[in-house]
């Protein structure tokens, strides 16, 4: 190889899979100054266009959808009401997508957020309703009960070492039977206007809940890049061993995430609580599923083949969107199911195919 | 011989090109039966992309013809009928699963079945495994478990493996960097073991970095430069590791000059009663600037004594003192023997070093977040510059620090990962086998850095069972006898090391 070919080494494409024993690195002391130089600017082009389609190419996808939409339904689908039922509906969503992000992100994996978030939004209301508690006290309480089964979770996978998988889908049956149990089963209703305004407050014509889940998710995108925190916990996620070397408090960070993966949900339940008065446990199953395709979706787009916040925001609003504008066109109730579930298998699809692409940059 | 008429492989006028790119142009290559031939060239050669072409992996360009044994099989390669026709590759670190046993990991690909309900006959796959690590003098027990044997006995396995389709006195295994992972000890066995069958007829194609290994076991070596043979099966006899070197660098190999003796220097740091795992109350100094050599006959022990003083297993004594700063190593983490500036560059880079899935920047930057950023707020500006620091420095290639580290090669992967340690400014650091599987450029490169390192003053321990890196950097060396005590030379003769290594082992 000459230094022609060598300079145009890194635009070569190649299929994919191909793995090519990188010439670059072919060391030589003496003459490496010969290869740093400009590619053609026609292929500067091409690397730009596919940074922006493996980062963005969900939001043009999301926007394509909603263009289809628009054209088929304009009447509905264009007035606000539908821009309020996407945006402002999914808070609990957001919540549960953060809480799952947490552990996943620091290759944990949590199942049973979705009962704990289900936990709170059932202790809230039976405190309030049937034992007469004061809300705050009973908010507060639920929240305490949520730290404890993240706490359970923790001491489970890693102190005695059950794999989490294991110990989450025990622990997230277990507190759906306990909420069921509590509430005997039925949904417990109750009415404070002034609780109910702490999720329902319309700021510029969307709930108040849906600012809370935007906080929450620019809260931990800055953690998780602006952080020394967020740093190590990338690290723990991506090799163990290399972040305990580092002189990361490994253990500490894994437990921690299923205390704040906890936290998270139970905030979420009383978010959930508050704007539907309330709940009813058995339902809580079915919030697993959404959030943890949004996490799946949301590592397609941003920053490609990593969980991250922002990703999973927007994957949480591209289900919803989809979802809104099949029931527009006249699907209902089962087309959630298989929206999720198809868009699950999609989402980790094309997130395996962009990490296989990016890799070959 | 007469069987020099037909040879056992016959590549002949094998191109690959990538795009633009030519990573191999027009290779021929002719292997003889009972022949051990050595492929080798740095990273990037091509060497790797004519074993994927050979393997069926990648397809060569036009014009390519492959016999074997005189017979022509179809180009692009199919996997299956070259094995057929007697090709076996050992893959890079051998490809075995640990928790299975040696049978299962022998059979898999070719498990034979009862007649009737299709059943796997366990008993008949101990004995095939069996059978074939008795063609190569190994006696592992078929019903152990990959996991608990030794680096030579998982090699014996791979092998078995391997030869198992091949029948006697014929056939050619293709090993890929597959040896790499063995001392020269070891590798002198492996091939003594392999001897009968070789004597017999079985080839063997050996792709290394190791030019050590390629002089010491091939008969021929073929050696490419940028896709480029530049030496054609060239007779090992006559040649040394320096010639092989030069036709791959197409430059003379320079050695590193040493600085001056550090001996007289005060101890910046001691090391009292270490003991854990099989290493039991050793004492040692090392001054400030010294680099200090440890080595022995591997898997005796001495392996530990990285992990065991950076806190990184846990030590059942041992007390270690930096510039008068004493440290209890019972009990002490990771975290607090960094802390008290020491670094430890693990073996394994893979596992222990280096996370593969983030990028460059990230895990250079990673010892450093945790005291340079302030809680709440961590700067990127500072991450960026110490990456192009290091990566200048160091000359990683590509030089995009965004880049997954995945993505790099082995030599740039080892230097990501000494970078990231040496960005942390150490007082002392502790280097374990830092130019395995590197190319010879890299590891000039990397001994090149440690000894600047040590020049501004940190101390460092460098643990090996690679003797030549040892004389060429070390101003002491410490060789670990099988009882547990320590020799100290000062040669600078790797033949002088070699006898105290494997002079104790004679005791």
């Amino acid at each position: 190889m000459d230094n022609d070919h060598r300079q145009q080494f890194e635009d070569v494409t190649v299929k994919p899979g191909d793995v090519i024993d990188s010439g670059d690195t072919a060391l030589d002391l003496g003459e490496v100054s010969h290869r740093a130089a400009a590619p053609p600017a026609s292929s500067v082009l091409g690397q730009r266009t596919r940074w922006f389609l493996s980062r963005y190419a969900l939001l043009l996808v999301w926007g394509a959808m909603a263009l289809f939409f628009y054209s088929v339904r304009p009447g509905t689908f264009g007035r606000l009401s539908a821009f309020q039922a996407i945006f402002g509906s999914q808070s609990t969503l957001v919540f549960l997508g953060v809480a799952a992000l947490i552990t996943l992100s620091v290759g944990e994996f949590d199942l049973s957020i979705a009962s704990i978030m289900g936990l709170s939004a059932t202790t809230v209301p039976v405190l309030v309703s049937l034992h007469h508690w004061n809300v705050v006290w009973a908010c507060a309480f639920a929240l305490l009960l949520c730290v404890v089964s993240g706490a359970i979770n923790a001491f489970f996978v890693i102190k005695v070492g059950v794999a989490s998988m294991v110990v989450t889908l025990g622990t997230g049956t277990l507190l759906v039977g306990v909420a069921e149990w509590i509430s005997a089963s039925s949904q417990v209703a109750m009415n404070i206007p002034s609780f109910s305004k702490v999720a329902n407050q319309p700021f510029l014509d969307l709930p108040i809940t849906f600012y809370y889940g935007l906080a929450l998710v620019i809260l931990l995108a800055y953690i998780r890049s602006w952080t020394p925190l967020g740093r190590h916990m990338l690290f723990v996620g991506a090799n163990r061993e290399v972040a305990r070397l580092a002189g990361v408090r490994v253990n500490r960070i894994r437990a921690g995430s299923y205390l704040y993966a906890s936290l998270v949900a139970g905030m979420g339940g009383i978010l959930l609580v508050a704007s539907t008065g309330g709940f009813n446990a058995s339902g809580s199953g079915g919030y697993l599923l959404p959030a943890l395709a949004a996490v799946f979706l949301g590592t397609a787009a941003v920053q490609p083949g990593q969980f991250n916040p922002i990703g999973t925001l927007i994957g949480i609003f591209f289900l919803e969107t989809g979802i809104f504008g099949l029931e527009l066109m006249g699907y209902s109730g089962w087309v959630q199911d298989v929206f999720y579930g198809a868009g699950l298998v999609v989402a980790v699809a094309i997130a395996t195919i962009v990490r296989v692409r990016t890799s070959r940059g | 011989m007469t069987v020099e008429a037909t040879p056992r492989l016959l590549v002949s006028n094998v191109s690959k090109t990538f795009g633009a790119n030519r990573v191999l142009s027009g290779l021929n290559m002719v292997i003889q039966p009972g022949e051990i031939h050595g492929l080798v060239g740095e990273n990037g050669s091509g060497k790797s992309t004519l074993v994927k072409i050979l393997t069926g992996y990648h397809e060569a360009d036009g014009g390519a013809a492959i016999d074997v044994d005189g017979r022509a099989v179809s180009v692009p390669v199919q996997w299956d009928e070259i094995h057929r026709a007697g090709v076996s590759v050992v893959h890079q670190d051998f490809g075995l699963i640990d928790h299975l046993s040696v049978a299962e990991n022998i059979s898999v690909g070719g498990f034979e079945r009862s007649r009737l309900v299709r059943k796997i006959s366990w008993r008949r796959q101990n004995e095939i495994a069996e059978e074939s690590l008795a063609r190569i003098n190994s006696t592992v027990a078929p019903t152990a478990l990959v996991g608990s044997l030794a680096v030579s006995q998982r090699a014996a396995v791979a092998m078995a493996r391997a030869i198992r389709d091949l029948p006697h006195g014929s056939g050619l295994i293709i090993l890929d960097e597959s040896t790499r992972s063995l001392n020269r000890e070891e590798l002198i066995e492996f091939y003594e073991a392999l001897g009968r069958e070789v004597a017999q007829g079985l080839s063997v194609l050996l792709v290394s970095h190791s030019l050590v290994e390629v002089v010491l076991v091939t008969n021929r070596v073929t050696v490419l430069r940028d896709g480029v043979v530049t030496g054609e099966s060239l007779r090992t006899d006559d040649l040394s590791e320096q010639e092989i070197a030069r036709l791959m660098l197409g430059r003379n190999v320079s050695h590193i000059e040493r600085s001056s003796s550090h001996a007289a220097s005060e101890p910046a740091i001691e090391v009292r009663r270490l003991s854990g795992d099989a290493v039991n109350s050793l004492d040692f100094n090392i001054g400030k600037g010294e680099v200090v050599g440890i080595t022995g006959l591997s898997g005796i022990g001495f392996e530990s004594i990285p992990y065991l003083l950076s806190g990184a297993r846990p030590a059942s004594s041992g007390v270690i003192t930096i510039d008068g700063q004493e440290i209890e190593l019972v009990g002490s983490s990771v975290r607090a023997c960094t802390r008290a500036g020491i670094a430890l560059v693990p073996e394994r880079r893979d596992r222990d070093g280096l996370a593969f899935e983030a990028t460059i920047r990230d895990n250079i930057a990673l010892p450093t977040v945790g005291r340079r950023g302030r809680g709440w707020f961590l700067g990127h500006k500072w991450q960026d510059q110490m990456a192009r620091e290091s990566t200048e420095r160091f000359g990683i290639r590509p030089r995009d620090s965004s880049l997954l580290v995945r993505q790099l090669s082995g030599g740039n992967q080892q230097k990501v990962l000494l970078a990231k340690w040496l960005t942390v400014g150490p007082r002392f650091i502790i280097l374990h086998e830092p130019t395995q599987a590197v190319d010879v450029g890299a590891r000039q490169d990397i001994l090149g850095q440690i000894q600047l390192v040590a020049r501004a003053g940190v101390s460092v321990l460098f643990v090996s069972v690679e003797t030549l890196d040892l004389t060429e950097v070390c101003d002491r060396i410490l060789v670990y006898a099988p009882d547990g005590t320590l020799t100290e030379s000062t040669s600078r003769e790797p033949d002088d090391i070699l006898d105290l290594v494997y002079g104790h082992s004679r005791v």
